[in-house]
């Protein structure tokens, strides 16, 4: 009898070894006077978060990660103001989903509003959305593997941002608000999946963005009061001008010639579509 | 002993009651909230953390002994492996060399007018800075405290323990790691549960297969029987057609969607028809898996009353019943041992292989035999004979020596009378 119940007791206890576990981790810096800041985020599987941070905080992450698969990116280097944020497999860099308990981990990072910054953003299986109003944001380059990616641009962009590189996979990107990115150039690189473009915002100069797609559903929302002219090369993609006017080898808004601003979008596409809605 | 044991059942039996209390009018609600409090102060006392230890200095370890090097805090997980084997259980007599740095054990605290140079560890205790530490900071079990006007120049890094910020200043980088922490959500069941729901759910599913293959027997018979036939004489065939029915099922619905929304009329249609094309679709696997089943049974039982087994009433119920529990032998293997890791694996996939099987070459034969409308199809390949059921009496159709049978001239019947007209 009692060796009957020490079995069931070690079967139990067998179960119970193979459970799940995360493992909170957490990290973050002082702001020392540091002007400038290069992120470059890694995160393999997941949940992400980004938003603004705190004052006297270069940055933080809150971070829960599957502890058997992964291990946590915590690192700077003040002499090119470079931190590395994020989780790695433990086999090293790259994606291997072997589980769907990955896709549980969870982090929240906080970038410095006080310091430029430079980010990076490398996505796996990742459900993303980083909220970059409020930081003063030079450049940004995102790499969305097979992830489900919102970017919004929720307050004006403080400084100018050269350029806006995004690249997607197998993905769904959002790219919200772009008017207050105010970012110089925008080039859009898009592999199979559906991407929205808004680029409403607080517009203060002119921007180009160059989208390059291959089986993309793209939707694109455009501001009236900006002038726009899109040049298009297109193989079997669908497009519907919804307003736009032929002018040339482009299409242009109404008004283009009298708008303050200009967003020239130069845009290839291979197979998908394209729809245009209008925002005020 | 027995005393504490009355204690603990009693306290097994306040959460229980208290929650029912919440409900109550006020003067009952504080006297659960007495309750509540007196039960956290005993639960308190009896699991609280044990005693920190004594503060005390750990002195470094003879030329060979365990180190722990505290330089590089960028990976905090080597940092916690390289602790734990260096100090698996720290107590006062414990010995450990920091290099550049010093050991503590318990709660430790550097005044404000206090400057410690190098690397500090401090294990089962918190960190207390007021003063100047100029290196990094790594406390095990404990917390970090950064007072106002202290100083940490490196990184700190808590491991199982919090760091508070509370207005000094950090030159490095704050890193808190702690323990793993098990997620509701991915518990995995234990093999005894799992066994029980594995077991529940196919039954379960047995049951409403066998359920519906009544009500097929019953009101659809002739159609049933035939597709059987279908899949008995015409395995590949049905596999084939069943195969390509699959890969078809999509776009022949995409195909009747843009072909009902591109006619006018046929936009008032597309809600029915989209529910009956789903129901079409279901109904062509489960019953031709129903069907299998029963070609399945249809086949064992013939064999059994072939060699001689006296069997109550061969009769389509028997069949599906017979053929669907050999169907679900697989099912029923990988309820038992589903747990077993590998090998459960391989049963399931083994099972959903076979099922697999048997539902395509059935919806192959539903679409064959028009769901059992073209009795024509099964009888291709065989004489319509061959679909009686006259070898149910196990006597062989041809070839009996012991029976004469007579003689037939050319251009006769058989069956015919040769004295027909004498």
């Amino acid at each position: 009898m009692r060796a009957a119940a020490a079995g069931v007791a070690l079967v139990c206890w067998a179960g119970a070894l193979s459970a799940q576990t995360m493992r909170p981790f957490g990290t973050f810096r002082q702001l020392h006077g540091e002007s400038r800041l290069h992120a470059r985020l890694d995160f393999a599987a997941g949940r992400l978060r980004v938003v603004a941070g705190r004052a006297g905080e270069l940055y933080r992450m809150a971070l829960a990660y599957d502890a058997d698969r992964f291990v946590p990116l915590s690192s700077y280097d003040p002499a090119r103001g470079a931190a590395t944020l994020g989780v790695e497999s433990v086999g090293g860099p790259g994606l291997r989903v072997v589980s769907r308990h990955q896709l549980e981990q969870d982090a929240v990072v906080e970038l410095s509003p006080k310091a430029d910054l430079a980010l990076d953003v490398s996505l796996g299986a990742v459900d993303a959305d980083l909220d970059l109003g409020g930081v003063r944001l030079s450049e940004l380059r995102l790499e969305a593997g097979a992830s489900r990616s919102v970017v919004r641009f929720s307050q004006p962009n403080p400084i100018r941002c050269r350029t806006a590189d995004i690249s997607a996979g197998a993905a769904e990107v959002s790219i919200l608000k772009l008017g207050n990115s105010r970012c110089d150039q925008v080039r859009v690189e898009g592999g199979i999946g559906r991407m929205t473009l808004d680029f409403g915002g607080a517009w203060t100069g002119s921007e180009r963005a160059e989208l390059s797609l291959a089986v993309t559903e793209l939707r694109l929302r455009l501001p009236r009061k900006v002038g726009i002219r899109i040049t298009m090369d297109r193989l079997l993609a669908r497009f519907d001008p919804n307003g736009l006017v032929r002018r040339g080898d482009a299409w242009v808004s109404p008004g283009y010639d009298q708008a303050a601003q200009h967003l020239d979008l130069v845009l290839t596409t291979t197979v998908g579509g394209v729809r245009i809605d209008w925002t005020d | 002993m027995r005393t504490a044991r009355r204690f603990l059942l009693a306290l097994g039996f306040i959460p229980a009651w208290a929650p029912a209390a919440h409900a109550a009018p006020r003067p009952l609600r504080d006297v659960s909230g007495v309750i509540e409090t007196f039960r956290a102060f005993v639960v308190h006392q009896i699991t609280q953390a044990p005693q920190k230890p004594k503060p005390a200095t750990l002195g470094p370890a003879p030329a060979g002994g365990p180190t722990v090097d505290l330089g590089d805090l960028s990976q905090p997980e080597a940092v916690e492996r390289a602790v734990r084997r260096a100090v698996p259980a720290p107590g006062p007599e414990t010995q450990v060399t920091v290099p550049n740095g010093q050991a503590r054990l318990g709660d430790f605290t550097i005044g404000s007018a206090e400057t410690v140079t190098g690397h500090l560890l401090v294990l089962k205790g918190d960190a207390n800075v007021y003063g100047r530490l100029l290196g990094n900071l790594v406390t095990v079990d404990g917390d970090v405290f950064v007072h106002p006007g202290g100083v940490v120049s490196g990184d700190i890094l808590a491991l199982r323990g919090d760091v508070k910020d509370e207005g000094g200043e950090i030159g490095g980088e704050v890193r808190t790691l702690s323990a793993p922490t098990r997620t509701g959500a991915t518990v995995a069941l234990s093999p005894l549960a799992a066994f029980g729901r594995n077991v529940a759910g196919v039954v379960g599913v047995f049951l409403t297969l066998l359920a519906l293959g009544v009500g097929l027997v019953t009101f659809a018979r002739p159609n049933l029987e035939v597709v059987s036939d279908t899949v008995s004489h015409s395995f590949g065939r049905s596999f084939m057609t069943g195969l390509v029915g699959q890969i078809l099922i999509l776009p022949t619905f995409g195909m009747l969607i843009v072909g009902l929304i591109l006619s006018v009329a046929g936009i008032l249609l597309l809600p029915f028809a989209v529910v009956v094309y789903v129901l079409l679709a279901i109904l062509g696997v489960v019953g031709g898996y129903l069907s299998v089943a029963h070609a399945i049974g249809e086949t064992y039982t013939r064999r059994r009353m072939a060699q001689g087994a006296a069997l109550g009433s061969p009769n389509s119920y028997r069949y599906l019943v017979a053929g669907l529990t050999g169907l679900f032998v697989l099912w029923a293997a990988w309820a038992v041992f589903g747990w077993v890791p590998v090998a459960g694996e391989i049963v399931r996939a083994a099972a959903v292989l076979v099922t697999w099987l048997m539902a395509t070459a059935g919806l192959g034969a539903a679409l064959l035999s028009r769901a059992g409308v073209r009795e024509s199809f099964a009888g291709r390949l065989i004489p319509p004979e061959a679909l009686t059921d006259e070898y149910l009496w196990a006597t062989p159709q041809f070839g009996v020596p012991a029976v004469r049978r007579p003689e037939s001239g050319p251009g006769t019947r058989p069956g015919t009378r040769h004295d027909a007209g004498r």
